[in-house]
């Protein structure tokens, strides 16, 4: 797991829709995502400035996830959000 | 960078240098009285000197966040002509209201479920997400009163309506019908821009044809499936939270029951606008024109095929909808004894 924390870039928005689920738009590339409800909980959990083992707490003290399965969740969210570019690395 | 959008709202949505987005007007200190949005626009436009702005639909998520709103209060569909713009009027006349009647931006991005994101979930839930946009954009306070958001739709929004609530699944509705024959009738006899879209995909859409089909189809035909597809749409989604309503009972009276409905409680001065209203022609800018009920001249001015079409295409589905208007009265009737 990288120590350093990735951080949601300054050109990307994010709009929840229908409950838990939301948007994302890199304004750069017109790129638009859709974050299932884990996701948009990664995501918001970085916009609060929360490392990933921060955000993996989190999950697995609101959900019945077991720790090993939360980490590799969240983990795979954040490697996509650094291959489409949409956070930074504070 | 964000544009300052206050006060400016969106006036309609286009296709510039091949990119989709909106087009905006600075509307402020323009209030919305006409009996439809585009009125009001052309008016504003009138001026010549007014700030006219071209984004993207993107800005919509960026500015939603930044603007007071008001949450829309209750939602007009109809199946054309049959009366929607005398409850929008109505509407209008509650103090602290805003009443966005057929605007073209809100109608043209739900078209856009049909003809950019059929089958397509991704593109569903982003155009969810403008549409929620834009309304969140044109129903900004701008004077900071403002209370009441009404939304009268154009009919051909009327085939997305479980798209509609699933983004506001609480917001009530009311869907406004007329017999078939007489909608045929008055489409006709002024022919309105739906009837007549070159991109044939909405239309197609509505009536389950293709859109070759759409292009070859008369237009007393494409009337009938088109308003029959509405009734049919209508009677499978209405539930507690819709309210089923005839032309032939428009009154003072239903129409203050649609506000109640609507969860809203006009003063007793508010109501004597609204018969006052009632009494003119609805559509007409000035209010002066005195409405003449055309129920029957309608019916003499049916051709053969317009009563053929209507048998064929309209018929079952409005009797159905009757069917069920009136169980659901009967069933409102027994709850209040």
């Amino acid at each position: 797991m990288s120590s350093i924390n990735p951080v949601p870039a300054k050109h990307v928005v994010v709009t929840d829709f229908d409950g838990g689920e939301g948007i994302l738009v890199d304004l750069n590339t017109k790129k638009y995502y859709q974050l299932n409800e884990t996701a948009m909980i990664v995501w918001k959990g970085l916009e609060n400035g929360k490392s990933v083992g921060e955000i993996v707490a989190d999950i697995t003290a609101n959900y019945e996830v077991a720790p090993e399965k939360a980490t590799l969740s969240v983990q795979r969210i954040v490697d996509n959000f650094q291959t489409y570019k949409l956070v930074a690395s504070q | 960078m964000i544009p300052d959008l206050k006060g400016w709202l969106p006036v309609d949505a286009d296709v510039v240098d091949g990119r989709p987005g909106l087009r905006w007007l600075d509307m402020s200190g323009v209030s919305l009285t006409e009996p439809s949005f585009q009125q009001t626009v052309e008016r504003a436009k009138a001026d010549g000197s007014r700030g006219e702005l071209f984004t993207e639909f993107d800005v919509l998520l960026q500015v939603e966040k930044l603007l007071d709103s008001v949450e829309p209060t209750g939602f007009i569909f109809h199946s054309s002509r049959c009366g929607s713009t005398l409850v929008a009027n109505a509407c209008r006349a509650v103090s602290n209201s805003i009443v966005l009647s057929e605007a073209n931006p809100i109608d043209k991005l739900i078209a856009r479920f049909i003809t950019d994101a059929a089958g397509d979930k991704v593109k569903e839930s982003l155009y969810s997400v403008f549409v929620r946009g834009v309304v969140r954009a044109l129903g900004q306070r701008r004077t900071g009163d403002e209370q009441h958001l009404f939304i009268k739709f154009a009919c051909s929004s009327t085939s997305q309506i479980d798209r509609i609530r699933c983004i506001w699944p609480n917001v009530p509705w009311l869907f406004l019908y007329r017999d078939p024959v007489e909608t045929i009738v008055s489409n006709l006899n002024d022919i309105p821009p739906w009837l007549v879209d070159k991109d044939r995909r909405v239309l197609a859409a509505i009536t389950s044809v293709s859109p070759a089909s759409v292009a070859e189809m008369k237009l007393e035909e494409l009337c009938a499936r088109s308003i029959g597809s509405f009734y049919s749409t209508a009677h499978r989604l209405a539930n507690t939270n819709a309210l089923l309503l005839n032309y032939t009972q428009l009154s003072v009276s239903e129409i203050a029951g649609v506000l109640k409905f609507f969860n809203v409680r006009p003063s007793k001065e508010e109501m004597d606008e609204i018969a006052h209203r009632s009494g003119f022609y609805s559509k007409e800018v000035s209010g002066t024109r005195e409405f003449v009920a055309d129920a029957q001249a309608k019916q003499q001015g049916a051709s053969d095929l317009i009563r053929e079409m209507a048998a064929a295409w309209a018929s079952e589905p409005y009797r159905l909808l009757e069917e069920k208007r009136l169980q659901s009265n009967d069933q409102k009737q027994l709850n209040q004894s």
